[in-house]
């Protein structure tokens, strides 16, 4: 058996778990859940591209996020197919992502941080001007609201874009990425464009951001069309990746999990101390785990298996290997 | 900075911003009922029926300790004042109804307490509607709005999606009412009452001549906003007033020297603004700081609160228009301001009658109904015909209620009702400043 199939085999059995979830419950609240669990997955695996693979950490990405949702709820909610406003919407984006891309991506480090925060802020201010009222489905619709369509949706979403993500890590142009993470200027010298695989990143990451911000505005029954462009959405994108594994596959799908069910736990539990322990356990994570969960995963995996007898301590999954901080402690 | 430290910087600041602001958060939860205050189930089966002593099948059925009330309110965040308000009166209004011994349910035949599953929903909308779908799973029969228009623009429509029930006051937003929905009440002024009554009491109480003529808007760039902004246009210009400067601005907004500047340049003599607390505690300060004050002031939504009287001289004969007043002399308001003298200090505030009277239109449409089943009990709600503290309520097909929109003025540390000019109403003073 080859080293990839276990991982193979799991991806299915999940697969098929999500897609029994939808057929057999009909408990609204648990689709609810997992919807906004796949939401923030694909949020987080999107950003993952950009901050975790080309390492340019974003703190704009809620504007990709919320154009997605914006131009795929007025599309759709204006008689357009979903399919259509979802492309539509995609195309956008990507075009916008292509065009600010340009002088955003002159910026290094910090500064393309700050750049894209300001950008977001921005863009955030101008959507509330633009939209400043509540955008409700119509009273038809509501009456006829159905989760299972809509909970499908979202895990085809969450499927295309962790598939995407995981062909991106082992292409060319996804080595490309990380080689121009770890040292720009050496990736540069010995032939990678630079600058054309940081706007690969950035295009991709935009354009599937844009893609979970769809299933955001189909799924919603209410909201005001500013706050999917809120700071906010970027942040827990980052904490959902921190907490998973940055540059991993699986970290952001583990991280949207534990941040939506921790969170939806905790807020019935201990409804008014819950942000509090929230926080408190994610600091937790980050000190005792800096490589997320699925660093804190291998670490129990190569114990156990060097208290096996013949598996050798490099048995962690292929493929999950290169993660910036994880690295450092193998 | 090397990148270990950047990725830990970030990473601080990402859980910061994930703990304080997270997009699905709950609020705290209060639960009340008087002397109950858990949602476990009795059974009624040993009961006898009164004709014959045979033991009834339809008393087999399994009662709830309680009836479930689900209140979103904002309890904190800048609606937080008009929050307190609202949550006065559904508190009033429960303990005074099951201190009457409850709400007789027919199917159950038995009286239930009422109970107030209060939530805060930080005035944040999204947050509204994530709480209130927590709500629609724990049983509750119907939803109690909270406070301003767009956390109720929010939370009517998932009560629609849910068929559950939704009473609102302290929301004048007429849209909301255009959306077809049948599951939205609200025994409120509309803003087409609002843009009328405001000209009316001009009209009525001021002698032509010495009226304030040239009328300035200072309009939020809501919905709200923009659709009061423009009945306040229309009805002006119906009414024989000039609209002389009418400026937008996006709530949240610290600085509003230059709107204030233009208003007095424009020779501003009736001001009409719809602000929430803080943007209009900041607007009026700045006119204080700025020495200048138009004759008249009307101030919805941020005069409400009574740490308006904070503001000092500049605050002082702002008129308001919040919905109820305790002078308007309807049956039940004598024992409600009481408490609310004997717990506050002072007469009841304007929202907490209106948020009062939502809790006897709920008590008196479940008894009609004589079920917990959401539609029976929205069908008895669109039937009402009732008199409350806000009035006698009927309901229209959209929702809304015909009453009238009293007005008020703040003088000194008193509200007094100005309009209509009903036997407790005081004197409208002008001009203001």
């Amino acid at each position: 058996m080859s080293r990839s199939t276990p991982p193979i085999v799991g991806w299915l059995v999940v697969l098929a778990i999500t897609i029994a979830l939808g057929l057999f419950t009909g408990n609204e609240r648990l689709l609810t859940l997992a919807i906004q669990t796949y939401t923030l997955a694909a949020l987080a695996t999107s950003w993952n591209i950009l901050g975790g693979f080309a390492g340019q950490v974003s703190l704009g990405h809620a504007a990709f996020f919320g154009l997605g949702a914006l131009l795929t709820r007025e599309l759709w909610l204006g008689g357009r197919p979903l399919p259509l406003a979802i492309l539509i919407a995609l195309v956008v984006t990507a075009a916008t992502a292509a065009v600010v891309g340009v002088p955003m991506l002159r910026f290094r480090g910090i500064y393309f941080s700050v750049g894209t925060l300001a950008l977001g802020v921005a863009v955030f201010i101008t959507a509330g001007n633009l939209r400043p009222g509540i955008s409700s489905l119509p009273a038809e619709a509501l009456r006829a609201y159905e989760f299972q369509g809509r909970y499908y949706t979202a895990l085809g979403v969450v499927a295309v874009t962790v598939a995407i993500s995981a062909w991106l890590r082992r292409s060319k142009t996804g080595l490309g990425m990380m080689a121009v993470r770890e040292d720009e200027e050496a990736a540069s010298a010995t032939g990678v464009n630079s600058f054309a695989h940081k706007m690969a990143a950035f295009v991709i990451s935009a354009t599937l951001a844009a893609l979970a911000g769809a299933v955001f505005g189909y799924f919603s029954v209410s909201y005001y069309p500013q706050f999917p462009f809120s700071v906010t959405w970027t942040f827990d994108a980052i904490t959902v990746v921190f907490v998973g594994g940055v540059g991993t596959i699986i970290g952001p799908l583990v991280g949207a999990v534990f941040y939506v069910v921790g969170r939806d736990l905790l807020s019935s539990t201990f409804p008014e101390v819950q942000v509090i322990v929230f926080g408190v356990l994610f600091i937790l994570v980050v000190l005792l785990l800096p490589g997320g969960f699925v660093e804190g995963g291998h670490r129990v995996f190569a114990a156990l298996s060097r208290r096996g007898t013949a598996q050798p301590t490099g048995s962690r999954a292929e493929g999950e290997r290169e993660t910036m901080e994880g690295k450092e402690s193998v | 900075m090397n990148r270990k430290r950047i990725w830990v910087l970030l990473a601080v600041i990402a859980l910061l911003v994930a703990a304080c602001g997270s997009s699905d958060d709950s609020g705290g939860t209060t639960t009340t009922a008087g002397t109950e205050t858990t949602a476990m189930t009795e059974t009624t089966a040993a009961t006898t029926t009164s004709s014959g002593g045979a033991e009834t099948t339809a008393a087999a059925m399994e009662a709830p300790a309680s009836i479930l009330l689900g209140a979103v309110v904002p309890q904190t965040g800048p609606f937080a004042g008009g929050g307190a308000q609202v949550m006065r009166g559904y508190q009033y209004a429960v303990d005074a109804i099951n201190a009457a011994g409850g709400v007789y349910v027919a199917e159950y035949d038995k009286s239930l307490p009422l109970e107030l599953i209060l939530r805060d929903d930080e005035s944040d909308p999204n947050k509204t509607t994530s709480i209130m779908e927590d709500l629609a799973g724990q049983g509750i029969t119907v939803y109690l709005g909270g406070f301003a228009s767009p956390l109720h623009a929010a939370g009517t429509a998932v009560a629609e999606k849910n068929q559950i029930p939704y009473l609102g006051v302290a929301t004048a937003l007429q849209a909301l009412h255009e959306q077809g929905y049948q599951y939205y009440f609200s025994p409120f002024p509309k803003s087409p009452d609002i843009a009328k009554s405001v000209f009316e009491m001009l009209n009525t109480l001021l002698p032509e001549g010495g009226r304030p003529t040239k009328v300035g808007i200072f309009q939020e760039a809501t919905d709200w906003g923009e659709e009061l902004g423009a009945l306040w246009e229309e009805e002006a210009a119906k009414q024989g007033y000039e609209i002389v400067l009418h400026e937008t601005y996006a709530p949240g907004s610290e600085d509003f020297t230059d709107i204030i500047l233009k208003a007095q340049a424009a020779g501003v003599e009736a001001l009409l603004s719809l602000p929430t607390p803080p943007d209009g505690f900041n607007i009026y300060k700045q006119m204080g700081e700025l020495g200048w004050k138009p004759p008249f002031n009307l101030v919805v939504r941020a005069a409400d609160v009574p740490t308006w009287n904070d503001l000092g001289d500049v605050g002082d004969g702002v008129v308001l228009s919040a919905g109820w007043h305790p002078d308007l002399g309807y049956p039940g308001i004598d024992a409600l301001n009481q408490r609310h003298i004997a717990e506050e200090g002072r007469p009841a505030d304007p929202v907490v009658g209106g948020a009062y009277s939502l809790v006897q239109i709920v008590a008196d449409s479940i008894e009609r109904a004589g079920t917990l089943d959401h539609q029976a009990v929205r069908d008895a709600i669109a039937a009402t015909d009732l008199d409350t503290v806000a009035g006698h309520i009927t309901f229209r097909a959209d929702g809304t209620s015909p009453i009238d929109n009293p007005l008020m003025q703040r003088q000194g540390d008193k509200v007094v009702l100005i309009w209509p000019q009903v036997a407790g109403a005081g004197e409208f003073i002008y001009p203001a400043n």
